[in-house]
């Protein structure tokens, strides 16, 4: 199915879009201010950038430099080619370890290798814990946001899930009731948990050490309680010097919710006496990225969720229209690299507003490599699937008022820019409801410029 | 389980050889110009805002009134871990050795803070001060007895002042743990303590 055709069902609620739209944009409100307190704001993204490119461009230094000081501190390194490899290793130690009862905290990594499953097929109990992510492992879905896993769920569906899984009372969606009851289910959990299993946010190469970020505690419940603690980290979470944290954790959490840094930032260097540290170092597509010019920057990213707040596509087609572990604007340059046919349409799924690009944190140029993507897509995927696609976009996701004022702002970007089709096409959404502005002869750089400087 | 062995090493080798083929050419790690962050400002007004901002609470006090502040917030806190040296609230000691699992009941943690980040209200807490890596984690309340002249501005100052530390384990906490994970309604005790106190002496 494509973007549009899985937005259109997301569409179908018309008070929750409307909701989940707006609660993101709070979020985005949020992050806003936030950016705001901050003396060079600006200054601290380009360091960030600059960091990160310098990170890719001698990335297989820093691993081994990483790995040569994870080793002095005891600390056990895993390298995985694949999703494959990866959860075969986690399986490994798991039965070295005669492991049965796993906790996890939030890792995207692990979503994206579906290491639950694989697990679960092993006779292996797993329990996410963070609450989002338990919410959406209870109701058998996968996480809608990078940041807010069940941002799609309302309270009244917490509820009814609670009462089947937890045995709780009706409450109305009381979140404070609901949290309190899933705190002590998952304590019980914690506390019986043979392995924890947690992502990390960064990894850096010239202490061996690694930083986990979470607001509710859960990858430290989870951790300093059982004998061993896998992290899981794609290649491209290293950075050069413990001091660049100054640089990343005054970014990260002001992005991701606005909050001046998350409530707990775990520095794990290493093994507490008698228990074990393990680190899987996963590729998994990762290096074809790196290998293609225009789309290697998207390697930057954080996972801060800050170009899905803003996006007003993903606002209103909900996370789960992507078909993706990652979503939104960075998951739609990162989806294609692993599957161009069957991501074909993500790259349509944004009005190259340019809004996902000036939030990010790490300045990846989001929009840019949209853009690169359709190019591709448009020469290499044969035109009635993407045709398809795209009028169905507009069709679904634009054709609502409030988006449609929104979107006039990038329409003339679109036009001069999108496939002829898109325009010259009577059914297509954005030529019928507006008569279409002479476009002025700006190349794409110019036009970037300009609208960046706006 | 040596084929398994044999095909990480592959995985190892082979990403490092997909990496070297595919990276672009160097390109330089910027210098930070640390005093473009500096402000003149009242590092103390600015952390005891923040920690209110995180949900925390903080509170200036005599450092020979600790204890009775303490006992006033947490009157009935039985199970206690007291890791400052003029508190004699505590009821349960701990040591490196302690099973971290044996802390599970553990009603109220009272650990000294290194130093605290006016920016975000964050306190340095590592294994140094909290015996056990999962204390600050566990416990239902958590006090920080922290030093009013121990305060830096912002992160970067941070990371200087621990870049000699003995690294085994250390966290940065701001506030007490938190989520907004049903319908995006902010609810304070999630996994973590239920509630943090600062106390400045
Ligand atoms: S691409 Fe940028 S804004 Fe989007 S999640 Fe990654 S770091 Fe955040």
């Amino acid at each position: 199915m494509s973007h549009a055709e899985k937005a259109t069902i997301f569409n179908k609620n018309e008070a929750k879009v409307n909701w989940h739209d707006k609660a993101l944009w709070y979020v985005r409100e949020k992050r806003d201010n936030a950016a705001h307190g901050v003396k060079e704001w600006e200054y601290l993204r380009d360091l960030a950038s600059a960091i990160k490119a310098n990170v890719l461009s001698d990335l297989d230094t820093y691993l081994v430099e990483f790995e040569a000081n994870a080793l002095k501190n005891g600390i056990k390194i895993h390298w995985a080619s694949d999703a494959e490899e990866h959860n075969a290793i986690i399986g490994k130690i798991l039965d070295d370890n005669k492991a049965e009862k796993v906790v996890k905290s939030k890792s995207m990594l692990t979503e994206e290798c579906h290491l639950n499953p694989y697990l679960e097929a092993k006779g292996i109990e797993v329990v996410d814990t963070d609450l989002g992510e338990y919410i959406v492992q209870i109701a058998k879905e996968t996480p809608s946001h990078i940041v807010l896993p069940a941002i799609h769920k309302t309270k009244e569906e917490v509820d009814e899930l609670f009462q089947e899984h937890l045995g709780t009372k009706p409450s109305n969606g009381n979140p404070e009731y609901l949290t309190n009851e899933a705190r002590k289910h998952l304590r019980g959990k914690f506390l019986k948990a043979d392995v924890a299993i947690t992502g990390v946010n960064f990894a850096i190469a010239d202490t061996g050490g690694f930083v986990v970020c979470t607001n509710e505690g859960n990858a430290d419940m989870g951790s300093h309680l059982a004998n061993v603690h896998i992290a899981s980290m794609g290649i491209e979470k290293i950075i050069p010097k413990e001091a660049h944290l100054g640089i990343f954790l005054r970014l990260l959490a002001r992005s991701a919710t606005g909050q001046p840094i998350t409530t707990y930032s775990s520095h794990f260097n290493k093994p507490a006496e008698g228990k074990e540290m393990h680190i899987v170092i996963v590729d998994n597509g990762r290096t074809e990225q790196l290998s293609r010019e225009d789309f290697r920057a998207s390697l930057h990213c954080i996972r801060c969720g800050a170009c899905m707040n803003t996006c007003p596509i993903y606002r209103r087609s909900g996370g789960h229209s992507y078909d993706a572990t990652i979503p939104g604007p960075i998951g739609s340059i990162l989806s294609p690299g692993k599957d161009l046919t069957k991501h074909s349409s993500l790259p349509f799924a944004s009005t190259l507003c340019g809004s996902c690009s000036n939030v990010c944190p790490v300045k990846i140029n989001i929009h840019e490599q949209l853009y690169k993507w359709r190019q591709i897509i448009v020469k290499d995927i044969k035109q009635p699937m993407v045709k398809k696609s795209i009028l169905k976009i507009a069709a679904s996701v634009l054709a609502k008022p409030k988006i449609y004022d929104f979107a006039g702002k990038s329409a003339r970007f679109m036009l001069k820019h999108a496939p002829r089709f898109m325009i010259y096409n009577k059914l297509n959404a954005w030529g019928k409801a507006r008569e279409l502005p002479e476009i002025k002869n700006e190349n794409f750089d110019q036009w970037y410029k300009i609208n960046r400087k706006k | 389980m040596v084929q398994n062995k044999q095909k990480e090493i592959m995985g190892r080798d082979s990403i490092l050889k997909a990496i070297k083929q595919h990276k672009p050419d160097l390109l330089p790690i910027p210098e930070i110009d640390g005093a473009r962050f500096d402000d003149d400002v009242n590092l103390l007004d600015i952390f005891k805002h923040n920690v209110a901002l995180v949900g925390g609470s903080i509170k200036e006090v005599d450092k020979a009134l600790i204890d009775i502040e303490i006992k006033k917030q947490f009157p009935h806190a039985e199970n206690i871990v007291a890791l400052n040296e003029t508190s004699t609230l505590g009821t349960i000691s701990v040591n490196k050795q302690t099973d971290p699992h044996e802390l599970a009941t553990i009603d109220l943690a009272i650990v000294n803070g290194a130093f605290g980040v006016a920016e975000n209200g964050a306190v340095w807490v590592s294994e140094k001060e909290s015996i056990v890596r999962v204390l600050p984690f566990i416990s239902n309340d958590l006090v920080i007895i922290l030093l009013k002249e121990q305060l830096v501005l912002h992160m970067l100052q941070a990371y200087h002042k621990i870049a000699t530390r003995d690294r085994n384990f250390g966290v940065f906490i701001s506030g007490p743990s938190k989520t907004a994970d049903i319908e995006q309604c902010l609810v304070i005790g999630a996994q973590g303590a239920m509630s943090l106190t600062i106390l400045l002496v």
